[in-house]
């Protein structure tokens, strides 16, 4: 826990932090600014933190934010380190980390593909990644209904008997 | 060479169907035995031989049919000169290098076909085949050469003939150790068994030369192997186990001979292309040049 | 699901000829699966083929290819981008072919019935011979299919090739209402 301490104070000193949390022993949120992101990343990737190991986006619908989310790790003291910024939900954008952490294109093509957010600087992040012929929004959107969704495109089987409503699970 | 000739070829090919199928299915139960399974029925080699030919295939042009016809025509060639014991169907002609050029045929046939098939896995499993056969024919053919020059023949009988009336310690697997093990690789890569058979790995290259192959085609190829493992076989035991003084010890040579190989096999993991060649070009090569060394200059085991 | 009376069974089992009826015979007793592993219940296969239960006395074994194969086991979930290369597989095979569907997730979606991604009744796109029911189904319960699928062969009752041929329009239109395209179309097929 010293050791996230003085990390902690070591990136106040030097960036503008809008909030920290603790998920884990070793693991440490930080919210920042999104003009902030590149500097943090590329300054953490400096003093060792040279793993991506997660590029993900939450979506926040009553605030109506996206929250993009940078897990980076370091080998050498185990801490992960959780960098966190929000977007506006209406026209999501953000500028690529590919030429930091090039293993990034596929995470920022998930994130495109589940929720919508543009990368700009990343000419592939449009690039289906999972999906294939996709015709709705984004699937990982909370206003996306799956089970609507489901029910037009695959059709369900039928019973001639309603199961569910015999042992009464059904309201 | 009449038409009684062409019957007992015809009898003999029939023959060789039955006995090696019945010896594959066996073999199928020793290997189940071996993995503590029970094991499939013994006559199961037959039924799937059955069955892949009752079912409807799919071709990819003329080349792909072509090849396959003409691989089993000539692995059926070959099959008819072997002999069995001291039965054969034509005198004169079971000539080692007769065999090993007909044989040739069959697999050039087989990559023909499977090449034509236009898939890649198939291209990659027959690079890898005519890159093991030319790995294991090396060190055979100086084995063989070798032993032309001490016997002073090269037909297949003859050989047989050379090592019976001694017991045995006749036998030239005995006589010649080094060889004999030199022959025993070797067999094991021309059977295909494992730790050689990279070309036919399923697990990496969806069984190589036969992706596509379905149905009546498949079956076609089943035929194809079990003539091309009973000639391969036959091979070993006519020069290096004195074949047989009547057709059942022959018979019975050859079911333990293959059975030995394919508990061998049952027990290895498989070599990569380049490993199984780079093992061959040491390890049997260099065996089978000692071996020959010794025939030629020594004598030694010639008698 | 067609209910056929016993009289209608023996007659059809007298339309067959002699020798569809000893192919038939080798058909049910060599079967080779092509093993695409969909989803979970893969994980079943290898305790059912090893020396526990080894279906191989059965003649029964994974093969590489679906050209050399006669059955396909569906097990387990089936996504949509799964259906386009099941559907490429099942039209490879050779006739006669077989398809055994797995566990819930076949039957009726199972516990994905509202994903945006996974087909809830596989029957709308293949013809099923034989589903088998389970979360996941144990390996007692697949060679208990097996055994069914053997003696339907023989029958001469597991005739969905034949089935999805006549019908191949009202199956055409399910897969395209559901995928949209079934050609594949990913990075290695650009």
């Amino acid at each position: 826990m010293n050791s996230m301490n003085s990390i902690y104070e070591n990136l106040k000193s030097k960036f503008n932090i809008l909030g920290v949390d603790y998920p884990d022993d070793m693991q440490m949120a930080i919210d920042l600014d999104e003009k902030d992101i590149h500097t943090v990343i590329v300054y953490l990737k400096s003093i060792g933190y040279t793993q991506l190991s997660m590029l993900t986006c939450v979506d926040w619908i009553k605030e109506g934010v996206f929250q993009l989310v940078y897990i980076v790790f370091n080998w050498d003291n185990g801490i992960h380190i959780l960098v966190r910024t929000k977007l506006d939900r209406e026209n999501p954008k953000f500028r690529t980390i590919v030429e930091i952490y090039p293993g990034a294109q596929f995470y920022e093509r998930d994130v495109h593909e589940f929720f919508g957010v543009e990368f700009e600087g990343n000419e592939i992040s449009y690039k289906n990644l999972f999906l294939e012929l996709w015709d709705d929004m984004p699937p990982m959107r909370k206003d996306f209904d799956p089970q609507k969704y489901s029910d037009e495109k695959y059709a369900a089987r039928e019973y001639k008997s309603k199961f569910i409503s015999e042992v009464g699970g059904e309201k | 060479m009449n038409i009684m000739n062409f019957i007992y070829a015809f009898l003999l090919l029939v023959f060789v169907f039955l006995f090696q199928t019945s010896i594959t299915g066996i073999n199928r139960k020793v290997m189940a035995r071996l993995q503590r399974r029970r094991g499939p029925k013994w006559y199961q080699q037959f039924i799937d031989i059955f069955k892949a030919m009752s079912k409807s295939s799919t071709t990819h042009g003329w080349i792909f049919d072509f090849g396959v016809i003409m691989a089993l025509g000539g692995i059926m060639a070959t099959t008819i000169l072997i002999p069995i014991g001291p039965f054969k169907a034509f005198a004169d002609v079971d000539n080692i290098f007769i065999v090993s050029y007909l044989l040739a045929v069959g697999m050039l046939g087989m990559a023909m076909s499977a090449s034509g098939s236009g898939n890649p896995w198939a291209s990659i499993g027959v690079s890898r085949a005519l890159t093991n056969m030319l790995a294991y024919d090396v060190p055979f053919m100086v084995l063989i050469v070798s032993f032309i020059y001490a016997f002073k023949t090269s037909s297949l009988s003859g050989f047989a003939a050379l090592q019976q009336g001694a017991g045995i310690l006749g036998w030239n697997f005995f006589r010649f150790p080094l060889g004999g093990i030199v022959a025993l690789i070797c067999l094991q890569g021309m059977l295909g068994k494992k730790p050689f058979d990279s070309f036919i790995a399923p697990a990496e290259i969806a069984s190589g030369p036969m992706v596509e192959y379905g149905g009546r085609h498949l079956g076609m190829l089943f035929l194809l192997h079990e003539f091309s493992t009973f000639i391969e076989v036959s091979i070993i035991v006519h020069i290096f186990f004195g074949g047989g003084a009547t057709p059942l010890e022959f018979m019975v040579k050859y079911a333990l001979l293959y059975t030995f190989m394919n508990i061998i096999s049952g027990v290895f993991p498989r070599f990569k292309i380049d490993q199984a060649v780079k093992f061959y070009y040491k390890v049997p090569l260099a065996l089978a040049f000692i071996q020959g060394l010794i025939i030629i200059f020594t004598g030694l085991g010639v008698s | 699901m067609k209910i056929i009376s016993n009289n209608s069974k023996t007659d059809k089992e007298d339309m067959r000829k002699i020798w569809e009826k000893i192919g038939d015979y080798f058909r049910a007793n060599s079967i080779w699966m092509k093993w695409y592993c969909t989803g979970c219940g893969a994980i079943e296969l290898p305790p059912t083929m090893t020396s526990r239960f080894d279906m191989e006395r059965l003649g029964m074994g994974p093969m590489a290819t679906p050209r050399q194969a006669d059955v396909l086991l569906i097990t387990g979930y089936l996504s949509s981008k799964t259906l386009r290369r099941i559907i490429y597989s099942y039209e490879q095979m050779q006739d006669p072919k077989y398809v055994v569907g797995f566990g819930s997730c076949t039957i009726n979606g199972g516990i994905y019935y509202d994903s945006y991604a996974t087909m809830k009744q596989l029957d709308n796109y293949l013809p099923v011979d034989l589903y088998i029911a389970g979360c996941m189904p144990r390996p007692e319960a697949v060679m208990n299919g097996f055994d069914t699928l053997i003696s339907m062969i023989k029958k001469g009752e597991a005739n969905g090739w034949k089935h999805y041929k006549e019908n191949y329009d009202w199956y055409s239109r399910n897969q395209l209402h559901s995928l949209g395209e079934v050609y594949v179309k990913d990075e290695f097929h650009e």
